[in-house]
This record gives structure tokens, sequence and C-alpha cells, in this order.
């Protein structure tokens, strides 16, 4: 995969580089607006990381340009700037997501990595967390070399998880989902899902866990190792 | 808006005029009155004056030597009105007549007048009047007379009657004119002060978040005048204050964040011995404290709009939501509970989600592990975060929000910002904070917000 990355701090664009490079990507580093519009009309990218403050113009405003022309490549905005209207103005003008210097290396990555894991990419069709993974297209779960025997509610949830490692998935997105497969669904029955889905993790020895934050939903976190 | 009266320009003025205007009535009409009075005195005074004269010319010595009043005018006073009196007495002090005889019985123990005229006030037996009337010394037919007379106070004469009439018209009349000039100065205080009151009600207007009104100087009184100039460029330190507050925390912002950013990015990429852990954990205290300063100073410099609807459950929720997996990681759990329906409040939903994030970062912070951190909403817009850490010391409960305050012994990271945050954000939203016991240990912290009227137009 292959991401552009627009800072002019050029310390910090070769340790991003050295970064997502060791996660895996391909990385072109560019300093200026101008290189960044040359580089993203030659060349397919599969994200872009910008920086907000450039020597050119300001971030946000090729942002906007790429937006209005129909470019949809997924952009994480990168500032040191931070007040709420900084944020919701970069949302606003098409940003996928936001990170705030400075942050984890690890952020950056996991945040590049559920972008392009979204619906619309066509990438990511292969899940992975710990020794799960979870294949989109045929929609079957395997932890470590065990093939798991799932359910079609315990595969779309576990699917919604796997899509957003580390990160919680709202009850009330898991039940439109539920709603959409056929049948009533009771009000218990998430709860026994994911039961069924810890149940069946802890069999095969997986090294991941799925957790509940009650109230409010469940996350899905690669166990430490 | 709601005007302290007594406190108000209009009332005061008002009051002032009214009592000038009483106090100015009451003098003209005692001057009025008592001037009346003289004159009316000075009239009926002539005028039993002439009677007396009148009444001396009839007195001649009778054929036996003995002065007497003529016949015909005590046959013209001799009728059953008792409205005018007399009685007139020869130089050795004897009653020659009298009208009526009592008045005579009653002048006899009287000293002899003189020549001054001295008025004298009686009263009669069987008649239910006062009398006032004259004393005289006059020279007559039959030689030196003491001529008293007099009339009844009821059939005053013409000027009293006229004077009565005048005192009651001018009564009413005056009363009348104050009312009416009373409400016109009012009204013309009213409209002098229209201005004044136009140009207040935009000054009320002025808040950090608009600092560029400038309060209008034209058509002012030119008392008020160089108050508003002196407002207006006090207000033009102030938004420059602002301006270069604001400016000086993005630019602070970026040139403290870049560096740290690249150590924390370089860091990451190290390997390395307990040293290199170390040191990342000082960086990270180093993000944590810069983050909270820019905070702070961006309370401080950025107004914050408050003016939104925003549904708290949804707000504590996102926050739960975001900050469950860093529990996880120090193995704590967060949860969430609140109502079925939205806890809709006044207020911005990004700085509270802050104030939200800053008690559940400490309360996450000050537990021991595998504990439950609990976030709960209530219908009446208040927020709970409650912990099952050490508590709070009452004494503490103070002194636990002021800027870089911190619990003694407290080994967790972080500068003494958070709460101060917390607070500074409730301020704004015209809440507050509340510290209670937890239940079973622990402590509770309780946000108040204000219930919004209606529901938010759209999500946070």
């Amino acid at each position: 995969m292959r991401l552009l990355v627009v800072e002019d701090e050029s310390r910090m664009a070769e340790l991003l580089k050295a970064a997502l490079t060791r996660a895996g990507f391909i990385v072109d580093t560019v300093t200026l607006c101008a290189d960044a519009r040359a580089a993203l009309a030659t060349t397919r990218y599969d994200a872009a990381i910008l920086d907000l403050g450039l020597p050119d113009g300001d971030g946000i405003e090729l942002l906007g340009e790429l937006r209005s022309g129909g470019n949809q490549i997924p952009i994480i905005v990168l500032t040191a700037r931070d007040t709420i209207d900084d944020r919701v103005c970069g949302l606003d003008r098409g940003a996928d997501d936001y990170l705030v210097k400075p942050f984890a290396p690890a952020e950056l990555i996991a945040r590049t990595k559920a972008l392009l894991r979204r619906p619309g990419s066509a990438l990511g069709t292969t899940l992975k967390a710990g020794n799960v993974t979870f294949d989109t297209i045929g929609r079957d779960a395997r932890i470590g070399d065990v093939w798991l025997l799932l359910a079609r509610r315990e595969s779309a949830i576990l699917e919604h998880l796997m899509r957003r490692v580390g990160r919680v998935v709202p009850k009330s997105v898991l039940e439109e989902t539920l709603y959409g497969i056929g049948d009533e669904l009771e009000s218990n029955a998430i709860p026994v899902h994911v039961h069924h889905l810890r149940r069946k993790f802890a069999e095969a020895a997986a090294t991941a866990q799925i957790h509940t934050v009650r109230g409010v939903g469940y996350l899905l976190v690669e166990s430490k190792t | 808006m709601t005007r302290d009266w007594f406190g108000s320009l209009q009332l005061r003025l008002a009051l002032r005029v009214a009592a000038l205007y009483i106090a100015a009535t009451v003098v003209v009409i005692v001057v009025l009155m008592s001037r009346a009075y003289d004159t009316a005195r000075s009239l009926s005074d002539g005028e039993l004056m002439l009677r007396a004269t009148a009444l001396a010319k009839y007195v001649s010595v009778g054929p036996n030597g003995v002065p007497r009043l003529d016949l015909r005018v005590s046959a013209a006073y001799d009728v059953p009105s008792v409205t005018d009196i007399f009685a007139i007495r020869d130089a050795g002090g004897r009653v020659i007549a009298a009208s009526p005889p009592q008045f005579g019985d009653l002048v006899a123990a009287w000293p002899r007048a003189t020549d001054e005229p001295v008025r004298f006030s009686v009263r009669l037996e069987n008649e239910p009047d006062r009398y006032n009337g004259l004393n005289i010394k006059l020279d007559s037919g039959a030689g030196p007379l003491s001529i008293s007379v007099a009339r009844s106070n009821e059939s005053a004469t013409g000027a009293y009657l006229l004077l009565r009439k005048f005192i009651h018209d001018v009564l009413w009349a005056v009363s009348f004119l104050v009312l009416a000039s009373l409400a016109f100065g009012i009204l013309a205080i009213r409209s002098g002060l229209k201005s004044v009151r136009g140009v207040s009600e935009m000054a009320s207007a002025i808040g950090p978040h608009a600092t560029a009104v400038r309060l209008p100087d034209k058509g002012l009184p030119s008392e008020i005048r160089p108050l508003v100039i002196a407002v207006n460029r006090a207000l033009d330190r102030l938004e420059q204050g602002f301006a270069v507050q604001r400016k000086f925390t993005a630019n602070a912002a970026h040139e403290l964040r870049t560096p740290l950013g690249i150590i924390t990015v370089a860091l990451d990429a190290m390997e390395g011995n307990g040293e290199l852990i170390k040191v990342k954990a000082d960086v990270e205290r180093m993000n944590r404290l810069v983050d909270q300063l820019l905070r702070v100073a961006q309370l401080d410099a950025i107004a914050l709009d408050v003016s939104g609807t925003t549904d708290l459950n949804d707000i504590a929720r996102g926050v739960v939501a975001t900050m469950a997996p860093w529990a996880l990681t120090l193995e704590r759990t967060i949860a969430f509970g609140g109502p079925d329906v939205p806890v809709n409040i006044k207020g911005n939903g990004h700085a509270i989600a802050d104030a939200i994030r800053n008690l559940v970062e400490n309360a996450v912070l000050h537990s021991p592990a595998r504990t439950e951190v609990m976030v709960s909403t209530h219908t009446d817009g208040t927020l709970s975060v409650i912990d099952q850490g050490p508590g709070i010391l009452a004494a503490d409960r103070q002194r636990i929000f002021d800027r870089f305050w911190r619990g003694k012994g407290v080994k967790t990271p972080g500068a003494g910002l958070g709460l101060s945050i917390v607070q500074e954000i409730m301020k704004m939203h015209d809440g507050r904070v509340a510290i209670e016991d937890g239940p079973e240990g622990g402590s509770v912290f309780t946000l108040h917000f204000t219930l919004a009227a209606r529901p938010p137009l759209s999500g946070t």
C-alpha cells in the first residue's frame, strides 16, 4: 500500500517515513502543497497524511481543492493546532481523520490501517487481530490455523469488531447490523452472541479479546505480548 | 432584560423632579393664600370701619342730654338676622346702643377703645357663629364714642367668598398642573435617556466572543459621551489583548508541539534498555503537560460558544468509547449509564467532552487496577464520574481545582491542570463541579449543567 506524506518539517517527515515503512507501507514524502498536487495527480496512493501548516499554503486549502475536484483518497490530517474550530474545520473540509501533534506513531499507523479497512476501499479484505483473521469476502474466520464455526450474526459482530480493532464499536451499530439479518432481535441478543464468540476465542486460544464497555459497546483488542 | 429599578437614573431623576414640583407648589400655595387672606382682611377691616363711621354719624345728644343713636338706624339693625352686630359706648363707657342687646352687655365690660382700631373676635350666647370685628374710638355729635362693629364668620364678606372660591379653583388647577408637568417631565427624562439606554443594552452584549462591538457615541448627552469613548478605547485594548493572546496560543501550540512530536516519533522507533523506557515516559509526561497548558491558555484566550444545545448522553458515551481502550491498557474499565431519553443541555459539546475526559482520566489514574470507573448522566442535567480510588479529603476539595495543585504523594502523571480545566469549562457554562464521597469509597465528581428548553437541531 502506497502512502503520501505531506510534511514540511524534514525531521518529522523522515521519522514518519521510517515508522510507516516499518509498518509495511510504501511511503513518499513531499514538503510543499504544489508537490503534493503533482504527486497525487501522477501516482495512485491509497491514502495521504497531510500536515496543515505548509510553506506554500495551508493544508486545509489543498484538502478542499482535492475534495471539490472529486478526489476521494482517504486523508489523515496532522496538525499542531487543536482548537475545536480547527478540528471541525478540518473534518468539514473532508478529512477522514484528525491527529494532533504530538502523537504516537502507533496511533497514526492504527488510524491509517483503520481508514484503509473502511468499506469502499478495495484493500483489507482479510482483517487481522492477534492470531485471529477474518476474510471479509469469504466471510470465514480463523484463529491460528483453526477455522471458526460462526453463526451469521456472530460473524457480523466479529467483522465489525475486527474492522475497528482497539476501538469501541457502539452497541447501536451492532444492533443495526443484526436487524438487517432477518428475525426479531431479542433485547439480550448481542450479549449472548458476544458471549459465544468469547467462548470460541478461549477454546481456540485466541491472542485477542473482546471487552465489554458497559453502556456503550464492545471492543476487540490484541492481547499484550 | 430586568432592570434594577431603584438604581435607575430615570427613577432617581423622576423622584427628584417630583419632590421639587411638590415643594414649589406648596410654597406657591402658601404664599398665595397668605397674600389673599391679607388682602381680604384689609378689605373687611375697611368695610367695618365704614360702618363704624356711619354709626358714629347717627349718634347725637338726645333731649335728655344723653347721647343716643338715631332710631332709624336702630330699626334698620333690628332684624332677626344677626350677621352684623354693633355696640356704641359713650366716653363714660356706658352702652348707648347695641344690636343685639347681649353684645352690648358683653362690650360693657371691655376697656374703652383707642384711636388705633383693635380687632376682636367674640362668640355670642345662643349664636353658633363667631364674630370678627373692630373696636374704634370715633368722634361724633355727642363727643368721643367707643364703637364696636363685627360681622359673623359665616356671612363673610364678598372678599372672603371670592377668596374661598379662588383657593378652591387654584388648588385644583395647581394639582392638575403639577401632575401634568410631572408626567411631561418624566417623559422628557425618558426620551432624553433613550440613547443612553440603547448604548447600555449594546454594552451588555459585549463579551469575550463579541469583542468587535463598539458603542455608538453619536446623539449621546455630552456628559456621557466621554464615558462611552473611554469604554470604546478600553474595548480596543481588550480586543487587541485577546487577539495577541490567541495568536500567542496558536504559535505556542505549533512551536511546542512540533519538536515534541519529532521526539515522540523518534523515541518510538528506538529499541532499548530501561533508561529509554523512562525517557519515553518523561516525554509522555511533557506531552501531557504541554497539551494541558495549551488547553488552559486556549480557555483563557478563546471565547467558547456555549449557546448550543447538545445531548449529554451522546457526549458521555463518546468520551467513554474513546477512553475505554486506554483504560483497558491500564487494566481498568469504564462504563456508562444514563436515561433512555436524551439529556439535552445548553453548552458546547466539544468543551463538555473535554471536561468529562479530564474527569475520567483522573478517575482512571487514581483507581486501583481491575476496578471500574462509572460515568452516568441524569435527567436533571447532571453527569457524575464515580471511581474506586482513595477519595478526596474534605480539606482538599477546594484546592484541588487550583492550577498545578497535586495531592500529596500522588505518583500519577499529570501537572495538576486537569481539574482546573474542568472548572473553567463549567464556569463558562454557568455550571459547577461538586465533589462527594463515593457510595463505596472513592469519590464522585458531579457536573451540573443547565437543561436546554428544546432538543438539539442536529447531533453533536
